[in-house]
């Protein structure tokens, strides 16, 4: 009888193991993993490409909110000169491209559920567009945004 | 009337038909005897599975809503689907429910445990169990809910195999719908009579190669106990309400093995048997309509996911393309052929048989549910073909998924990056065709032993089998058509 309580508290533990322990392991790959992936102050965005709306946004787009909501539109994000940035982009629909013209960057593929990973530094201050290089679907044109960096000598600018 | 004299006899006796081996793995193999009878037996096979089926509602909520990505969508609707249909149903029987996951919080729930037995006064036990231990109401006590849920499910199925977050919410509301039924009614009333992958896997399991079955049925009728189905101190009651002194077919053993362990008699073995041989008997209208409906949908799968024809796509597609008015005439139109006109041609083809073969003396019904088995090696293997291309054209989303299984950028085993890579997708239908054919056959030859119980005359046998067989024909010549071109 003992041995069967045994059995049957190790049951219960095996099964508490996996209801938590799966959310906390997934919960730390995404919190700790991710984070010590890149060199200390490097600025990690990750960003989503929409193509109903013709969006980037910093919005997690995933399973329950994909159709429930509409994901807020990027259209400049704020940098500072000599900053080290690491794009994680993203697709949510469809292939995508990225492309910061001024920074000769890209164009890279951005493939439908694909993490693809682009580093620049911003050395300059100005304005950088970025925006999708290839006729992804009918509102393209909207997939656009700009990086503000904001300069510490002027006349190192775009 | 025609008379034996006029014909030629049928080629395979009868004897030698109605004899067919089994092959007793328990008595072969002890050890997986010893196996199932252990208490965690059942606990050790599900938890992985609920691990599996946890991580694949997290990517569906949290994960990428790309499905080739969502480990969800892949490992559900390409891998597992493939592994259930082609090597689970026909060579495992319920094998499945052995290890599935939806029922294991409403068991938890009604036993208060998820290893061990409690012996009691449950009424119709000897087990004591919590909840309301209701019976299921009479008139739903059949597959018919089954049947209209897996329709359901099938009308959407463009959205369910390619929306990570459709499937979550699938799987979620069964699991929630499991763990509620256990609460109230008794035993696995969801397996039972409502899960949908239940209500075909009981259909298919009837062609299955394995059957769990009394050794010796004369010892069952002398036994006090019954405890296969009423429990013991040593197993639970059958889950599945099945005594096991007249169990003669798969289709409602869920394997759970629980009788294998409470059986004072030691007198419950796993058997092996022929392909497709040994269950020839639907017993209801509900189990007939089954058989169309799994026919049907394996044709309306293939012409919508296998075929060239876009216009269809877009109305199953109708979240992509918004064409309700599309929707609607595919919903209304996989109904109608799965629920009115393919049973409505079945059973033209049965009114046929009779007035060919002038068998009067068989009532219309009686040759309506037993020639309907022809309908489940026919149906299983054109699920099995349409299956085929699934798996060779889109498998390799597999490798990628197992690396990044929500879409979010991990590479666990460097393979997140694998390119979509076809497996020899010209070869295809080179599969697809032996596999038609061969639910041809079977179906053709389970059609052959079931009309030799019913008619002693072989003229009139032959006859019989005509007006079934060319349908049976017909649809083979359409899959094919479907598959080659």
């Amino acid at each position: 009888m003992r041995a069967l309580n045994w059995k049957e508290a190790t049951g219960v533990l095996a099964v508490l193991l996996v209801l938590l322990g799966l959310p906390l392991v997934l919960w730390h790959w995404r919190v700790a993993v991710v984070a010590h992936r890149y060199s200390p102050g490097t600025k990690v965005i990750t960003m989503t490409a929409v193509a109903d709306g013709g969006i980037w946004t910093l919005d997690e787009v995933v399973g329950y909110n994909y159709w429930r909501k509409k994901p807020t539109r990027v259209n400049e994000i704020p940098l500072n000169q000599g900053d080290h940035v690491v794009m994680r982009l993203r697709s949510a629909d469809l292939l995508h491209s990225f492309a910061i013209p001024l920074l000769h960057l890209g164009p890279v593929d951005v493939p439908a559920g694909h993490t693809v990973e682009l580093e620049f530094t911003a050395d300059r201050a100005g304005v950088l567009t970025f925006l999708c290089w290839q006729v992804c679907s009918p509102e393209h044109p909207n997939l656009r945004g700009r990086f503000i960096v904001k300069g510490n000598n002027k006349e190192e600018s775009w | 009337m025609a008379t034996a004299s006029q014909t030629t006899p049928i080629d395979v006796p009868v004897e030698a038909l109605e004899k067919t081996w089994r092959f007793d793995v328990f008595a072969q193999w002890p050890w997986l005897k010893r196996l199932v009878r252990m208490r965690s037996f059942q606990f050790l096979v599900i938890l992985p599975n609920l691990f599996m089926f946890y991580l694949f509602l997290i990517a569906g909520l949290f994960g990428t809503p790309v499905g080739n990505r969502n480990i969800i969508i892949v490992f559900v609707w390409i891998l597992w689907w493939f592994v259930l249909i082609t090597v689970l149903v026909p060579l495992g029987s319920r094998s499945w429910c052995t290890v599935c996951p939806l029922p294991f919080f409403g068991d938890w729930l009604q036993r208060r445990a998820v290893v061990k037995v409690r012996p009691g006064k449950s009424p119709g036990t000897a087990n004591s169990f919590f909840g309301l231990h209701k019976r299921w109401p009479k008139a739903l006590s059949n597959i018919w809910l089954q049947n209209f849920g897996f329709l359901f499910l099938a009308t959407f199925s463009a959205l369910l195999v390619t929306r990570p977050i459709v499937s979550a919410v699938v799987f979620g509301v069964m699991f929630l719908v499991a763990t509620g039924l256990a609460l109230v009614y008794r035993l696995r009333t969801f397996c039972n009579y409502v899960c949908p992958i239940s209500g075909f896997l009981s259909l298919y399991a009837m062609t299955s190669t394995v059957e769990l079955r009394s050794v010796d049925k004369d010892v069952c009728l002398t036994c006090k106990t019954k405890s296969c189905i009423r429990g013991s101190e040593k197993g639970w009651a059958c889950p599945w309400n099945v005594y096991m002194g007249k169990l003669d077919r798969n289709n409602y053993c869920g394997l759970c093995f629980e009788c294998v362990k409470s059986c004072p008699n030691d007198n419950i073995s796993l058997f092996l048997r022929p392909f497709s041989n040994s269950d020839l008997i639907l017993r209801g209208y509900d189990e007939v309509w089954k058989a169309c409906i799994m026919l049907v949908l394996a044709l309306t799968y293939s012409v919508m996911l296998l075929g060239p024809w876009g216009r269809f796509k877009d109305w199953a597609n109708v979240s992509e393309a918004h064409d309700w008015g599309g929707f609607g005439m595919f919903a209304a139109g996989q109904a109608l052929l799965a629920l009115v006109i393919f049973p409505g041609l079945y059973y033209l083809s049965i009114r046929l048989a009779k007035w060919y073969a002038r068998a009067d003396a068989v009532p219309t019904k009686e040759l309506f549910l037993k020639y309907a088995y022809a309908l489940v090696p026919m149906g299983l293997l054109a699920w099995i073909a349409f299956s085929v291309p699934l798996v060779m054209v889109n498998g390799s989303y597999i490798i990628s998924v197992i690396s990044d299984p929500l879409g979010w950028g991990m590479n666990l085993f460097g393979t997140a990056e694998f390119p979509w890579t076809p497996f020899w997708p010209d070869r295809v239908p080179l599969i697809q065709v032996p596999i038609l054919l061969a639910g041809f056959y079977f179906a053709q030859r389970g059609l052959q032993r079931i009309a030799r119980q019913l008619f002693p005359d072989p003229l009139q046998l032959r006859r019989s089998l005509v007006p079934p067989t060319v349908l049976l024909l017909g649809v083979t010549l359409v899959f094919l058509k479907l598959f080659i071109g």
